[in-house]
């Protein structure tokens, strides 16, 4: 069932019911995801057919949309819109009608770990929106609250979100895709500030395009393959033995819609645009769920195309994706920034996965999916607790936060360290993508070359933002704690506690949803999975055994560790070696410069822009991506 | 049962190996310079008299990092000896290599800083090789577990040469060897004081030491990998790889990160990986 | 633990690092200090290495002239450095202000800003009297840590009593040069 929730706030009533809201919402998502896979028919919604309810509501929207293009005096956005909308037309109403009806919902393994994801991860940002927009608010002087209209349109989000991925029909599909695209742009411009406003149309527009591309991957799905219902598509798919160029292009056209969605090159640019909007934006929207829906898409697609030149193609676009963010990560000192170059890496990684198509790199794609959402919250939701006390969002300035923001830091040190260290699952997705990857059949290497650089830089950036949040003269650091809002410390806590436990228990939600899921896709439509042993991709049957092994192992020796630096006494403080002339001034360590004054201490990271930074070598990954693109689209027509 | 009872024996010796492989390297190093050179037990010595040393620290993480680093290097050595998964090993190992840096930072000393960054890129230039070698290993048996390769009849150097000499080649950087020794070198060549370990000191030193040597034996583990079907093969492979390792060492000065990146990195470490991929992938 | 402790004491005596500080000198003693750690002298036989951090250094080497500007710096040193350690003094200057004793800006000595354990007089000392100097350093640690006798300090001959002896040894080859005094490095 869609959970679609219209709220509108008001005022005080708005703390109670945000919480209860979540609570209900992730509940639900938990109970539905024990429940398992399930498919629900739809038939009518208040006495009209189920369909053509969401075919006007479709409409509607593209209209809104078209409004939006026009008041904003965008020439690219209404065009494309209305490009939309006769597309939609002309597939409402022209082409040969549907087949069976079609059922609304089914919703396997995946679906319902998104499902779960979206309700957890995105309620608990939630919590966290309403600590954080009332400081963000306070900051920017509003006399007249606007977060009614902040919360509604997050929880619209939300549900849009959820019926996505709990969806059958492509063409519901897209009316909830297309609500994405309007909570993103109304989001991004919340604040109503020139750069915002800009960034926003930027998005839009991008996102317009992606739009777009999926009513053209419509139309041609439902003149070739007569049905727009994803499994009847898939099964039709699967069932043909050559794929040839005509039947594989809508799912080129699905490719570019999700290509957009999830910021990939060269679209990269609206999603780092995006980073102006309010932090609950950018952790909900932009890491966790919305630019998830695009892999979403393309994981759902992937049986329909495997296997072909096509799908190759898609794996390298990724791959390529992957190395040139991360490469532009390392250039960044702008902490927001260097969390959505990485955003898209990932995706990127995602994506290649799904283009190598084989059962082990579709398990691989959907835990990098899980296991990305929770860290990138908890990370964007950090970094938002952090500038919103010591105003800024550089990495630099983060220096030494543990001295002022003990428990943010650590938070933040242990999301850094979900990211990219074993155990933690978002790793155990990075492994099992490699092994994937290693595995296959088709230009393997490479994208496995861009893999493994890409994997080097990334540790670059991570490791040396955790080591500024430590970074301190003084033994133990016994700060004052400050007083962060309630919501926001709860939401920040227990997505951190969850990514950890998640991570523990990755084996058992691996075995309970991922893996069905996969499996019965292949089972369903008649795929070889090919070496691929449920439990077994990760060495030998007793693969997962290994995670909870290290896992433990690991935890020991971080409680030792801990307990040890705990015992170093005061007397064992030392100063810095600054060659024979370290002074101290107000607490302040340095050295003893010419003329004998003090010189602080002066220490900054290696960003190397001249080599990574982003005017080099934006152009040159833009004229490269494109041409995958090109190739793509281009040599399917 | 036996095989954890093997790989904690093993892990236990490790230490002792690598001292004494390190003794060897200094000795061999001072003969290569007309010189007598320490004992071959120097290294334990060294080890002991640290151990010994009153603690002193700037920064409490820095005492946690250094216990990590130990902590992962011996995990990374266990999972090695149990043949578990290669890339496993391969990021558990980073744990500890990214420890080392996280406590260098975390100090507010430039020498620290600006070792820890120099550290980060000898990072990038090394894991993507190692990353490739394994890929390498999974193309030739199937599998990444490393018990796999005991599997196969033939040596993996026949298949992987190249491979071996990009391995080789993040093996010198590992080792801290000229030219890459950047971030921080043995036999006293300072150039930021000693680079990302400028701050530790007394035990904690000692600690990050015992993991280099774990690293070390680590890593020739996986340089003997390649001649698995005899034992003096092993021998001859590791001992060779040393002793090339200490030449270079000797008759080379140390370059910048540029041309280690750019140049060695990626053109010559990556290309030849590359290459050997390639070729088994046709093969 | 006794016998751990134990290894431990031991080990420090086999593995002194060095850390050289020059406090302003003509660098010939520094240049001396250099030239142990060649092939020639080779220290690293007795486990020195020249760690250039008082952080990881167990000896102090100091050399120049000590004055009111750099005593600071050489004080922090050596309160960088971790105990148990030891301090050689090296050189004429370093001993008492050598050449420019008593001057405006001199301090007579590193004696009286650290504790120093050995002093290695010479103008400059030859590497065999710093390594020597060394080794007996690793004797008064062996001392401080009770597994020896405090060494006896030698001295050159004559300074006992305050009058230089201009004769040569019986038991000694005959000088090319007689009348200079011998530098005796014990």
């Amino acid at each position: 069932m869609a959970i679609v929730l219209y709220f509108t706030q008001s005022g005080g009533t708005r703390k109670l019911l945000v919480p209860a809201a979540v609570t209900v919402m992730a509940v639900a998502a938990v109970i539905m995801g024990a429940n398992g896979a399930f498919r629900l028919e739809v038939g009518t919604i208040l006495g009209l057919s189920a369909d053509s309810v969401f075919s006007v509501l479709d409409l509607l929207l593209l209209v809104y949309i078209l409004g939006i293009g026009w008041k904003l005096g965008s020439r690219l956005i209404m065009g494309m819109t209305l490009l939309q909308l006769i597309g939609l037309l002309y597939l409402k109403f022209v082409l040969p009608g549907h087949d069976a009806p079609i059922t609304a919902f089914v919703a396997d393994g995946l679906s319902l770990i998104m499902v779960i994801i979206i309700s957890v991860v995105g309620g608990l940002i939630t919590i966290y929106g309403m600590g954080y927009m009332d400081l963000h608010e306070e900051h920017l002087h509003l006399r007249v609250s606007r977060q009614p209209r902040f919360f509604a349109i997050i929880f619209c989000f939300l549900g849009s979100m959820n019926g996505l991925v709990l969806c059958n029909n492509l063409s519901w599909m897209f009316l909830f895709w297309e609500i994405t695209t309007l909570c993103s742009f109304m989001l991004i411009g919340h604040d109503q500030t020139d750069e915002a406003k800009a960034n926003a149309q930027r998005a839009l527009w991008m996102n317009v395009l992606g739009g777009l591309a999926f009513v053209s991957a419509m139309l041609f799905v439902q003149k070739s393959l007569g049905t727009l219902s994803t499994e009847l598509v898939l099964q039709k798919m699967t069932s043909l033995d050559v794929k040839n160029t005509a039947i594989l292009l809508p799912f080129a056209f699905f490719c570019l819609a999700a290509f957009t969605k999830s910021a990939q090159v060269p679209f990269e640019s609206w999603l780092c645009g995006a980073m102006v909007a309010p932090t609950p934006v950018s952790a909900l929207l932009h890491s966790a769920t919305m630019v998830k829906a695009g892999t979403y898409l393309l994981l759902r697609m992937a049986p329909a195309f495997a296997g072909t030149t096509m799908s190759t193609i898609v794996a390298l676009f990724g791959a390529f994706t992957f190395v040139a963010t991360c490469i532009l990560a390392v250039s960044q000192s702008n902490a927001k920034k260097v969390l959505a170059y990485s955003t898209i890496a990932n995706l990127g990684l995602i994506i290649a996965c799904v283009g190598i198509n084989t059962a082990a790199s579709m398990m691989a794609a959907t835990t990098i999916i899980i296991y990305h959402s929770v860290s990138k919250g908890l990370l964007f939701m950090c970094v938002g607790a952090i500038e919103q006390r010591i105003g800024s969002r550089d990495i630099e300035d983060m220096r030494g936060l543990y001295g002022k923001m003990p428990r943010t830091a650590i938070i933040t040190v242990i999301g850094i360290f979900t990211m990219m260290l074993p155990p933690f699952g978002m790793l155990i997705g990075k492994w099992m993508a490699i092994e994937a990857i290693a595995r296959a059949t088709q230009a393997m290497t490479p994208i496995v070359f861009f893999v493994a650089l890409g994997s080097a830089f990334t540790v670059l950036f991570w490791a040396r933002w955790a080591g500024v949040l430590i970074s301190s003269s003084k033994l133990h650091e016994r700060p004052a704690h400050g007083h962060p809002k309630t919501s926001v410390m709860f939401a920040l806590r227990s997505l951190c506690g969850l990514a950890v436990v998640f991570s523990f228990i990755s084996p058992m939600v691996l075995k309970t949803f991922v893996e069905p899921s996969v499996a019965a896709v292949y089972a369903r439509f008649n795929m070889h999975t090919e070496g691929f042993i449920p439990g077994a991709s990760l060495t030998g049957a007793e693969g997962y055994v290994w995670i909870y092994f290290l896992f433990i192992l690991l935890g020991l020796g971080v409680w030792f560790a801990w307990r040890e630096a705990r015992k170093v006494p005061d007397s064992s403080h030392a100063q810095p070696y600054f060659s024979g002339l370290t002074a101290e001034r107000n607490g302040e360590v340095g050295f003893k410069g010419p003329m004998n004054v003090f010189e602080p201490v002066r220490v900054a990271n290696f960003y190397l822009c001249q080599y990574f930074g982003e005017s080099t070598i934006t152009r040159a990954i833009d004229i490269i991506s494109t041409a995958f693109l090109v190739v793509l689209v281009g040599g399917l027509l | 049962m036996l095989t954890i009872f093997s790989a904690i024996g093993g892990l236990i010796l490790a230490p002792l190996a690598g001292g004494l492989l390190t003794g060897l390297d200094r000795r061999i190093t001072a003969r290569l310079q007309s010189r007598i050179g320490p004992p071959l037990l120097q290294p334990f010595y060294d080890i002991l008299k640290l151990l010994g040393k009153e603690p002193l620290t700037t920064n409490a993480w820095l005492v946690f990092s250094a216990y990590i680093t130990l902590i992962s290097s011996a995990l990374a050595l266990l999972i090695f000896f149990m043949g578990g998964d290669l890339l496993l090993l391969f990021f558990v190992l980073t744990v500890g290599a990214v420890f080392q840096v996280v406590g260098a930072v975390c100090v507010p000393s430039p020498y620290s800083n600006v070792g820890a960054q120099r550290e980060l890129l000898l990072m990038l230039a090394y894991e993507p090789i190692l990353i490739l070698v394994f890929v390498g290993f999974a193309m030739c048996t199937g599998s990444f577990s490393i018990a796999a390769v005991f599997h196969l009849e033939q040596p993996l150097l026949l298949k992987m040469p190249l491979l071996f000499l990009a391995l080789g080649y993040a093996l010198t950087i590992k080792l801290r060897k000229s030219p890459f020794d950047i971030a921080a070198s043995h036999h006293g060549h300072q150039e930021l004081v000693r680079g990302v370990q400028t701050e530790y000191s007394g035990p904690y030193l000692a600690l990050i030491e015992v993991a280099h040597w774990l690293d070390l034996i680590l890593i020739l583990g996986l340089c003997a990998m390649f001649w698995h079907t005899s034992f003096v093969g092993m021998a001859v492979l590791v001992g060779a790889s040393l002793f090339t390792e200490i030449l270079i060492d000797n008759i080379t000065a140390r370059l910048t990160w540029q041309w280690m990146v750019q140049k060695k990195s990626l053109l010559l470490g990556m290309g030849l990986a590359l290459v050997n991929l390639l070729w088994l992938y046709v093969a | 633990m006794g016998f751990v402790d134990n290894m431990i004491k031991r080990s420090r005596l086999k593995s002194p690092w060095i850390v050289h500080f020059d406090c302003g000198s003509c660098n010939g003693c520094d240049i001396e200090v250099l030239a142990c750690l060649t092939p020639m002298y080779d220290v690293e036989r007795f486990g020195v290495v020249n760690a250039g951090n008082p952080k990881h250094a167990d000896v102090l080497l100091v050399t120049g002239t000590v004055n009111h500007r750099n005593r600071h710096v050489l004080k922090q040193i050596y309160e960088q450095m971790p105990s148990p350690k030891a301090v050689v003094s090296i050189g004429a200057c370093n001993l008492s202000g050598g050449v420019f004793k008593d001057t405006y800006n001199v301090l007579n000595g590193a004696h009286t800003i650290i504790p120093v354990d050995v002093y290695v007089p010479g103008c400059p000392p030859k590497p065999e009297a710093i390594i020597d100097g060394v080794v007996q350093a690793l004797g008064v640690l062996k001392a401080k840590m009770g597994l020896g006798p405090q060494p006896a300090p030698t001295y050159m001959p004559g300074d006992a009593d305050g009058t230089p002896d201009m004769t040569p040894n019986a038991d000694s080859a005959p000088e090319q040069n007689p009348g200079t005094p011998q530098q005796n490095a014990g």
